[in-house]
């Protein structure tokens, strides 16, 4: 009887989960961290925070090592001209530029606490990161998540 | 009457003199430049250690007042004529800052090649010389000056590297100067890029102090600087908001305007990274926060930290915090939104619309709203040059004074601004506004 209810309860659940109209799946398209983060700053650019965090959340958890090795390989702040060297570092790049719009994310959702340790990851272990601006220029996510993080200090000594 | 007409052009002719030998009795502040680390700067002001506190601006009566209630310490001005200027009790600007303790960076006018001045010219650039040497020899004796401000943004501020022939003229200058008046530093003031530095290096050996005009990148000049093998100290001579390059813009490149308070956060994180945080902070002599007044540059309220009714916005709360460490006794009110279906949207002419206003009012009491539709500036000026204020529409809103606004869009199609002005009734007030656009 009781696994003839459970059944019942099993296929009423399974039904309703049918017909639930099903949320849009991120669409992580090739999976490169280039693709993922140019989908997390269109999501986030369009107010759709769940969907730039899924994208971001990809990025960070397929490139992450990656980005935390090239890291670790620079002595210092590279030129950034050409550009082509400075686009040799993508997983830094894209992680670092990830961690930034996760904190951008989280912040306009109102969870400072997130964006504070999203921005605090970013300055303590990818502040070589670059982000090109399509006006013709890198700049430093970690530099942005700096300032972020004394914008915030700001508002707490109210 | 004859008598007191020649005794009046007698003395019309000698005050200028008196006022000058009167000058030359006063003492000038003794300041030095010394070098504190293998990379390090201070700037020493009468054997004291001083860190420019400052503000660009405060030319109109009682800012001056204001600047030092915040807790600034010195002031920045684009020209020796603001120094004669006639502010609260019909002072000079200059002795107006000295009564309240204030040092005073004169800026001494450097003709830009954009605005049609040829480097090339061996009359205008001769011309130029002099002026700039009568100036210092002018006021070089005064106790408020603190350092000369040669110039700015005269090497062009859209140009990546700077005019060559602009920076070798600096060099001339501050030669000049310093010949005129070992006594003060001399700084010149570019708009700042990196790329720059290395044409400074070249050919301004003689400059004691880069001042660099930086708004998104201020925070990171100071490394910034480093990175470019700049050696010497800077100051950020001009910083505060982003710029209306350096935000979000709407589909048709309106950029958007941060709420004063929003405004405030940038001032008081930029102030605090450059001066203790950031790389190159031993470099950095102090800031000058722009503008300590009000100014129209893309829109009337981008830049200032005043209304020009003399209310202060969040930005100057957040100076006074970061120079004093205290909040001041009255805080300015506080957007915390402004919302409407119009923001950033194309409307249709004549349409009925609405925005509402979320706020704080820390100082309490009773606050008052004007709601104002505004074209938006037809031809934003470049480097900061002059604008003209486009047209308003006090009509177009009709119901106004509330958190609650309606407003009918324009007849005419086209960009315009919906802008929101808080006063509290106690010195504080706080401002927003959005874009829109009108298309049939």
């Amino acid at each position: 009887m009781n696994s003839y209810v459970n059944s019942i309860v099993a296929a009423l659940l399974a039904a309703f989960v049918l017909v639930q109209p099903a949320a849009a799946a991120p669409d992580f398209g090739d999976h490169k961290s280039e693709t993922l983060t140019s989908k997390a700053w269109k999501a986030h650019g369009s107010g759709n925070a769940e969907e730039a965090l899924a994208y971001v959340g990809k990025c960070i958890e397929l490139y992450e090592a990656e980005a935390k090795k090239m890291q670790e390989a620079l002595k210092e702040l590279p030129a950034t001209e050409p550009k082509e060297e400075t686009f040799k570092r993508w997983a830094l790049n894209d992680v670092g530029t990830c961690l930034f719009i996760k904190g951008e994310v989280l912040l306009k959702k109102g969870d400072k606490q997130g964006a504070k340790e999203a921005f605090a990851k970013l300055v303590a272990g990818f502040k070589w990161a670059q982000c090109w601006d399509e006006k013709g220029w890198f700049w430093k996510p970690a530099d942005a998540a700096k300032q972020k993080l004394v914008e915030l200090e700001f508002d707490e000594k109210k | 009457m004859k008598r007191n007409k020649f005794a009046r052009v007698v003395l019309g002719h000698l005050a200028p003199l008196l006022c000058a030998a009167a000058c030359n009795a006063q003492e000038p502040a003794k300041v030095e430049l010394q070098p504190i680390s293998p990379s390090g700067w201070r700037l020493q002001v009468n054997g004291a250690a001083f860190s420019m506190h400052g503000a660009g601006g405060a030319e109109a009566p009682g800012l001056l007042e204001k600047l030092k209630e915040a807790g600034g310490n010195c002031v920045r001005t684009w020209s020796v004529e603001t120094l004669e200027a006639k502010v609260t009790g019909g002072a000079r600007f200059i002795d107006r800052a000295q009564q309240l303790g204030l040092m005073v960076v004169p800026g001494l006018w450097i003709e830009h090649e954009r605005h049609g001045f040829n480097y090339s010219d061996p009359a205008k650039v001769q011309a130029q010389r002099e002026k700039v040497v009568a100036a210092v020899r002018r006021y070089k004796h005064h106790p408020a000056v603190l350092v000369w401000g040669l110039g700015n943004e005269m090497e062009g501020p859209a140009s990546p590297t700077g005019s060559v022939a602009v920076f070798k003229e600096i060099e001339e200058l501050t030669k000049l100067i310093k010949q005129e008046d070992p006594a003060h530093p001399v700084m010149s003031v570019i708009a700042f890029n990196a790329a720059k530095v290395e044409n400074v290096q070249r050919h301004c050996p003689s400059l004691d102090i880069l001042g660099v005009n930086s708004y998104g990148g201020a925070a990171g000049a100071g490394e910034a600087l480093k990175r470019a093998g700049w050696t010497k100290p800077f100051v950020v001579t001009e910083f505060g908001v982003r710029g209306p390059w350096e935000v979000p813009a709407t589909a048709w490149g309106a950029p958007l305007e941060p709420t004063s308070h929003e405004k405030a956060r940038t001032f008081y994180a930029t102030q605090r990274l450059v001066t203790e945080l950031n790389e190159g902070k031993e470099q950095c002599l102090g800031t000058f926060a722009f503008v300590w007044g009000w100014k129209q540059e893309r829109t009337a309220t981008w830049f200032g930290m005043f209304l020009p009714t003399l209310e202060k916005l969040s930005p100057v709360d957040a100076m006074t915090k970061a120079w004093t460490g205290q909040w001041p006794a009255q805080r300015c009110p506080e957007i915390r939104a402004l919302t409407s279906a119009a923001a950033g949207q194309t409307v249709k002419p004549g349409q009925t619309l609405t925005a509402d206003l979320d706020m704080e009012q820390p100082a309490g009491g009773v606050c008052t709203y004007r709601w104002l539709v505004v074209a938006e500036s037809a031809a934003p000026g470049v480097g900061g040059d002059a604008e003209a204020v486009p047209p308003a529409f006090p009509e177009l809103v009709t119901q106004n004074n509330s958190t609650h606004c309606v407003f009918t869009s324009p007849a005419a199609a086209g960009p315009y601004r919906l802008f929101v002005t808080v006063q509290d009734g106690k010195g504080g007030a706080a401002t927003a506004n959005f874009p829109f656009r009108v298309a049939p």
